[in-house]
């Protein structure tokens, strides 16, 4: 009883501020003036909704994909550095968080752009004779996503690492296991919740995206947020409610989906021995 | 002490960075801030009792470079003359509006929207009070008039370029933004992202379409005018900042464009010009939510802000034409010049038709979306 | 393992002036010390006196700052521990816990290229050995702390090294259980032959295990020997406090005799033995053990007892034996441990006596 009255005060906070505005979108979804399920219907056969739906899964899996390989080999730096060096990491980790997602994508374009640092060095190199197409395609999406979003990655992996008790690479050098078996052995695969709970992050973050793609990416990369936008301002508000749910439910069936993969659920557990 | 000489130095005054003012400027705001430091604006010294009162107006703005502008321009003066305390809010939108209706709870006496968004939503439901023209000054024009809401400032879509792209030819007409042999490099595009509505009258022009046989708009043959442009778009823009940062960065060497950021890219010494040749006559217009608190009020500011003088004072802040056509006796001749409400210019422009566009809007972003993807 | 074809036999190793510094901090002080081959050596010490550091040297996850370190022979500074082949069970076990039982096991003979088929069979083999069979399909938090403890040494012998370090295995568990692991542990080594180097802090399970125990203080061996001489012959005064419970009696050298030294103390004449004689009029300090002492108002003094009068300030009786606070007459406190018996006299506080204890129990300190 005393733990749910502790707990009342922010349960009325996200029952005001979160649980009803969701519901009041949800029903939207259902039709400004009447019920009708027509617009889910719809969305079976919208090219338009399949294809922006697409895009936007399939940029968050390359993002993530990115942000993993990327970011695991700085987590284990991180965890294995001490004092400046990884304070030092760490500041270097975490200045995107610190920066807005709006000047981090006007760097994105003074790098990126037709005539921006990347093509000039590698105009100067003698590596290409004209210069790139980066800025505005998918690719720099991807890039600029990646950049966000890594620490999203690498925290949550460096604190798996982090949780291994250090005499566990001890114990496998000293029965005998190089240090990439040791690795590959015992330290990669109990890193798997972080790995996981990165993974998860990035991949739902990043279903949300809407500036990033905007100002950098492709003519043709609408992801499902700026479709929503879109929608919101065209005052189709029924039909982009129905997009919201869409995306909502994308992401709750992917939290559910990854606590119950049997490999990463027996993780959790172990960790918590 | 106004003097010709000054205003024409309005461009050296603009220092500020390019990339660092349109960061700072946000999605909405203009690009450049002009300088304010131009002394002796006209003052209108008097104004009918009846645009007399009390209390307030909250006026929901674009925000940026605009609102300051329009501060200086008829805010202030407004209170002083009027007794009528302004509050300007930025951020204006047509979705809030009918949010802010809906729930019954109006924030806004006045917004800047245009007549497309205004009717727009009017089409939905009762969003908007009607306009009293009766306070309306008798110099503004049938044309920007309609029941919902009057036309405010005129502003044009037009073809921008950089000059150093072409070996000197320049482009004239949508027609040569087409033709990517003649006028070679990458193009952008205003898109439909925040609300846009695409640029088929461009494409029906490029097509050969005269201006006069314009609306109806012929969707087939505008998007398939719009198919042989397609590759060549780097970017479908939906905020002002994008296609002057373009052409800033060489991204693209021409872009379509709203007029007042390119004199703003000028002034920063970007060597880009303007076309005004086949560019779209827009508006924007005042609406009054409905069911705002202080209608009355923003009754009274819509026709004081209408007036020549009021009107005159933003286009010398800012190059966008007058609804007033007394206005054009308070500016001075070099800065009519770049006003798209110009007649030498107005004559080059095609006037943008909202009520075709209020009728079909929702079809066409449909199969613009469509068309995009597929 | 336990057939008696193994060839194996322990290795022997050889420490020589090795120290480990950190910053200007010497953790380990220069420690020599021969183990030999199939020897049950304890490092045995308080905390922070070197032996862990000592231990993780042997295993190659310190690098010495100088000295060597060979085994059999050869020196192993430089080969990282994975070259090494030597078992180790950790303090904390160290069981990997998203492996079973059974891949714990195998995890090193995995690492040496063992098949699958004689994985299983050498695992099998050390299940058993570790009174563990039928436990291999469990993860590690399934099992208690002594089942872990087991499964950690099945995981440190099954690849059949020659040497295994232990550092302070059992410190985590209860009394019962240790006391029960640690004659498991001596089965262990008789039945393997093989080296045990084995770090503790607790000296009693130190006398009960090893062949040899080296005490060690401050970064550097104290004392290395049996456990009877270490407790019998103490070599200092640290040892003779930190093995066992001893009483310290200050005296003055009076005369030396060949190995046994005479002294003034507390007005009487007290004999002890001494590895290297002082001269005479020096102060010194004579140790005995309190069970080595005993009541001796009715006695008659011999050549072979020294005697001392005392008043009794504290007496506790513990079951299987009287535990007594004396003080002697310019107040120094000593211990006596009288077996309880029904036949022998309690003795009450503020009562006077006279305690007696064998001069070959009295030593030089």
């Amino acid at each position: 009883m005393i733990p749910l009255l502790l707990a009342a005060p922010l349960l009325l906070y996200m029952l005001v501020f979160y649980a009803l505005p969701v519901l009041a979108m949800l029903l939207k979804g259902f039709g400004e003036q009447h019920w009708t399920l027509a617009h889910y219907a719809s969305l079976a056969d919208d090219p338009v909704f399949l294809k922006t739906f697409w895009n936007t899964l399939s940029t968050a899996a390359l993002v993530t994909l990115g942000t993993l390989l990327l970011g695991y080999p700085v987590a284990l730096a991180l965890v294995r550095t001490r004092g400046v060096t990884a304070a030092i990491i760490l500041v270097v980790i975490l200045l995107p968080f610190w920066t807005s997602v709006l000047v981090r994508s006007y760097a994105w374009m003074v790098l990126m752009g037709r005539h921006g640092l990347i093509n000039e060095a590698l105009l100067a190199a003698g590596l290409i004779e004209r210069p790139l197409r980066i800025l505005n395609t998918s690719l720099a999406t991807v890039i600029a996503m990646i950049h966000i979003l890594l620490p999203y990655m690498i925290l949550p992996i460096a604190n798996a690492l982090r949780q291994i008790d250090p005499s566990l690479a001890r114990a496998a050098s000293g029965l005998g296991a190089s240090p990439f078996q040791a690795f590959r052995q015992v330290v990669l695969p109990l890193s798997v919740p972080g790995v996981a709970a990165g993974v998860l992050l990035v991949f739902v973050l990043s279903l949300g995206f809407y500036i990033t793609p905007a100002m950098v990416g492709g003519p043709r990369d609408i992801t499902l947020s700026m479709l929503i936008a879109q929608q919101v301002d065209q005052l189709n508000w029924a039909y982009a409610a129905c997009l919201s749910t869409v995306l909502l439910a994308t992401s709750l069936a992917l939290i559910a989906a990854f606590q119950r993969l049997p490999g990463i659920g027996n993780a959790f557990r172990m960790n918590t021995r | 002490m106004r003097t010709p000489r000054s205003l024409s130095r309005l461009g050296r005054r603009t220092t500020l960075g390019l990339l660092g003012a349109s960061a700072g400027a946000g999605l909405t705001a203009p690009f450049i801030r002009p300088s304010f430091a131009e002394p002796a604006w006209p003052e209108q010294t008097t104004i009918p009792d009846i645009l007399k009162g009390s209390g307030e107006v909250r006026i929901a703005t674009f925000g940026g470079t605009m609102q300051e502008t329009q501060q200086k321009a008829y805010f202030e003066p407004f209170e002083k003359i009027s007794g009528i305390k302004v509050r300007a809010f930025p951020g204006s939108d047509p979705t809030k509006i009918k949010a802010m209706v809906e729930t019954g709870n109006v924030e806004w006496d006045l917004a800047q929207l245009s007549r497309g968004s205004i009717m727009n939503l009017q089409k939905r439901g009762d969003y908007f009070e009607k306009i009293d023209y009766d306070l309306v000054d008798a110099g503004v024009d049938k044309a920007y008039r309609f029941e919902y809401g009057l036309e405010m400032l005129v502003w044009a879509q037009v073809l921008g370029y950089r000059t150093d792209a072409f070996k000197g030819a320049k482009p004239s007409g949508w027609a040569d933004f087409w033709d990517t042999k003649k006028f070679p490099g990458d193009r952008a595009m205003y898109g439909t992202g925040s609300g846009g509505w695409p640029e088929l009258e461009f494409a029906l022009l490029a097509a050969g379409v005269p201006a006069d046989k314009l609306y109806p708009l012929d969707l087939e043959k505008g998007f398939a005018s719009y198919d042989k442009i397609k590759k060549d778009i780097v970017k479908w823009w939906d905020t002002g900042a994008v296609p002057v940062q373009m052409l800033t960065d060489r991204e693209v060497t021409m872009t379509t464009v709203w007029n007042g950021r390119m004199a703003a890219l000028q002034a920063a010494g970007v060597p880009a010009a303007i076309s005004w040749s086949q560019g779209l006559l827009k508006r924007d217009a005042w609406g009054i939510p409905k069911g705002a608190k202080n209608k009355l009020n923003a009754q009274k500011f819509v026709a004081y802000s209408t007036m020549a003088i009021p009107q005159a004072r933003v286009s010398l802040g800012i190059p966008y034409g007058s609804v007033n056509d007394a206005s054009n006796e308070y500016i001075p001749p070099e800065r009519l010049e770049i006003l798209p409400s110009a007649p030498k210019i107005k004559a080059q422009l095609v006037t943008y038709n909202y009520d075709w566009w209020i009728d079909n809007r929702d079809t066409v972003v449909n199969r613009f979306n469509k068309w995009l993807l597929g | 393992m336990r057939d008696g074809t193994s060839t194996t036999h322990g290795a022997a190793v050889a420490l020589t002036a090795l120290e480990k510094r950190y910053d200007s901090v010497a953790a380990v002080a220069g420690v020599s010390l021969d183990i030999r081959s199939g020897e049950f050596l304890t490092l045995l010490g308080p905390s922070g006196s070197g032996k862990t550091t000592t231990l993780m040297m042997i295993a190659g996850f310190e690098m010495p700052t100088a000295g060597d370190i060979a085994i059999d022979g050869q020196s192993v500074v430089g080969l990282p521990p994975y070259k090494r082949n030597i078992g180790m069970v950790f303090q904390n076990y160290a069981l990997f816990p998203h492996l079973t039982v059974t891949d714990n096991i195998g995890f090193p003979l995995k690492q040496r290229g063992v098949s699958r088929a004689e994985r299983s069979k050498l695992v099998g083999e050390a299940l058993d050995l570790v009174h563990l069979p039928g436990y291999g399909n469990r993860y590690p938090r399934q099992l208690s702390g002594g089942q872990q403890q087991r499964v950690a040494l099945a995981r440190a012998i099954v690849f059949q090294p020659r040497l295994l370090l232990m550092d302070e295995p059992l410190g985590a568990l209860d009394k019962q259980l240790r006391e029960n692991l640690q004659l498991e542990m001596r089965r262990l080594h008789a039945d393997l032959g093989i080296t045990f180097i084995y770090v503790t802090h607790d000296q009693e399970e130190a006398l009960t295990m090893s062949d040899r125990i080296a005490v060690m203080n401050e970064g550097k061996v104290a004392q290395v020997g049996r456990p009877e001489e270490l407790y019998d012959r103490p070599a200092s005064r640290f040892v003779a406090g930190f093995i066992g419970e001893s009483n310290f009696l200050p005296a003055v050298v009076r005369d030396v005799d060949g190995e046994t030294v005479v002294a003034d103390c507390q007005g009487a004449v007290v004999r002890g033995l001494c590895r290297k004689p002082p001269d005479s009029g020096q102060s010194i300090v004579l140790s005995t053990r309190p069970e080595r002492m005993r009541f001796a108002d009715e006695e008659r003094s011999d050549s072979a007892s020294n005697r001392l009068r005392v008043t009794v300030s504290e007496a506790v009786f513990a079951g299987e034996r009287c535990r007594y606070l004396l003080r002697t007459a310019d107040g120094t406190s000593i211990v006596l441990k009288e077996p309880s018996s029904a036949t022998v006299r309690r003795r009450s506080v503020g009562e006077q006596a006279e305690v007696a204890w064998p001069v070959a129990d009295t030593i030089l300190v």
